[in-house]
């Protein structure tokens, strides 16, 4: 009963940052061409006349180059999505519909706020080794003056700085990207979401170098009670809950193939994300 | 003689008629945008939205090129008539789609950036959006000042079709597309 207890709690202890962290990658690889959009521009170059035209045509061929991602795990990632799919209807969605109906959107915008500040050394560690040392600056910059002037970071007044205001997202597998290293396969986390081998292992420095973690760490395994570690993280699921069920709506609300949809938003997010 | 006087001021005319070209296409989005923001304030309720909001968007959004686009190479395969069809299931999703993100009486601020032209005949406007407290980079391309595609958050709308469309495509032709988009349609909102 224990180990089950302990099972749980680490399940959903590691669901809840990765969950956060994600969370904006999930919207959010390869800029290359894949070998399927590579194999049907070969094909096509041995096709009539008329379908040489028809690829050549710039209105009709601007969006064959657009990134996207391998995925030779398509069935295994399916079923996941599926079992994904099911997750956010019956379990994620009530608990969001729940946590916006308690707390007013004024106040869920200071939580959000808080737990964005206080990742500040995902940020700063991030822009430190892509090189973007200005840039680590303005964030550093942005910590303080949103964690002194902000009541702990519930409120950013760095934003009516314009030096400090709108710093892009950075994150561990964003600076593997700015690396060189490719995204390898497409994958569909449980729980998680889009993502890939390489922004999946992204996902683990992203979880580290998150505070909400550290308690956790200091006291994993400590002989006296310290239950309470498993409090910030799960904070930081629940806050973030609404904005990944709201960015999941509109990723498959409309969509044609939902899994397409997600994979397609996720390789361009991405491939947009590390540019910046 | 003539043509050496001429050369310099139709040298210097180019970039001129180009940039007056990026600034009518800013003019002509926050016109839409205004209209836009116009109709869903007088909107009764969100279910009405999509039909109010069809006349505007119609004005300023190119539904046929994004059809087109989303559908890629095989739109060539497509009769005349399932041409029209699948244009009016994919402007009626993108409405759908696009009422479905308005809240009664929220107006998004937006920051409009330099627009630029990557081809000939295009022209991008970058923006920058803060909606319901939430800040998102949206770019409209344009193409004959009417909407051709949204880029959000680096995300094309047309890009993100055209990877589910061409699928549909590979698999049961232009009937395929039809018949999912037909069911992407009917689906229960």
């Amino acid at each position: 009963m224990k180990y089950r207890a302990f099972t749980l709690r680490l399940l959903l202890l590691a669901a809840t940052s990765l969950l956060t962290d994600c969370s904006t990658q999930a919207a959010k690889t390869a800029v290359k061409p894949t070998a399927k959009a590579k194999s049907m521009a070969a094909s096509s170059k041995g096709k009539a006349t008329d379908k040489m035209l028809a690829v050549k045509d710039d209105e009709l061929d601007e969006y064959a180059t657009a990134p996207d991602i391998s995925d030779p795990l398509e069935k295994l990632n399916r079923g996941t999505f599926w079992v994904n799919d099911q997750l956010y209807t019956f379990i994620f969605r009530p608990i969001s519909k729940g946590y916006q109906l308690i707390l007013p959107r004024p106040v869920r915008k200071g939580i959000d706020n808080a737990f964005e500040n206080v990742k500040y050394p995902v940020r700063v560690v991030n822009c430190t080794l892509q090189g973007k040392f200005k840039r680590a600056g303005q964030e550093t910059g942005k910590f303080v003056v949103n964690t002194v002037g902000g009541v702990g970071g519930i409120f950013r007044p760095a934003q009516r700085i314009p030096a400090l205001a709108n710093l892009p997202e950075e994150d561990t597998a964003q600076t593997f990207g700015k690396w060189g290293i490719p995204n390898g396969p497409y994958l569909v986390l449980p729980f998680l979401g889009p993502s890939s081998v390489r922004d999946g292992v992204g996902l683990v420095g992203d979880y580290v170098l998150n505070p909400v973690n550290w308690p956790y760490f200091r006291w994993h395994g400590s002989r006296t009670n310290h239950d309470w570690v498993i409090v910030p993280p799960l904070a930081n699921t629940l806050r973030s809950t609404p904005a990944q069920m709201e960015l999941y709506d509109t990723i498959t609300k409309d969509a044609v193939d939902t899994y397409l949809s997600a994979r397609s938003a996720y390789s361009q997010n991405r491939a947009e994300a590390i540019k910046k | 003689m003539t043509l050496r006087f001429l050369l310099p001021l139709l040298l210097a005319a180019a970039p001129l008629a180009a940039s007056a070209q990026l600034a009518e296409a800013q003019t002509r989005l926050k016109s839409a945008v205004t209209e836009v923001l116009t109709v869903a304030d007088r909107a009764g309720s969100r279910s009405s939205l999509p039909e109010k909001l069809r006349p505007v968007l119609n004005k300023y959004v190119s539904f046929e090129t994004m059809t087109k686009r989303a559908v890629g190479p095989g739109w060539r395969q497509f009769t005349p008539a399932q041409q029209q069809q699948a244009t009016q299931l994919f402007s009626t999703l993108i409405i759908r789609s696009y009422s479905g993100k308005f809240t009664p009486g929220e107006h998004p601020a937006i920051t409009y950036q330099t627009a630029v032209s990557p081809a000939a005949g295009r022209v991008d406007v970058p923006t920058s959006m803060v909606y319901l407290g939430s800040q998102y980079s949206v770019t409209y391309r344009m193409e004959q000042m009417r909407i051709t595609d949204v880029v959000i958050e680096g995300v094309s709308l047309i890009a993100n079709y055209r990877s589910q469309l061409d699928a549909q495509f590979k698999k049961g032709g232009a009937n395929g597309v039809i018949s999912s988009l037909t069911q992407s349609v009917s689906r229960a909102q």
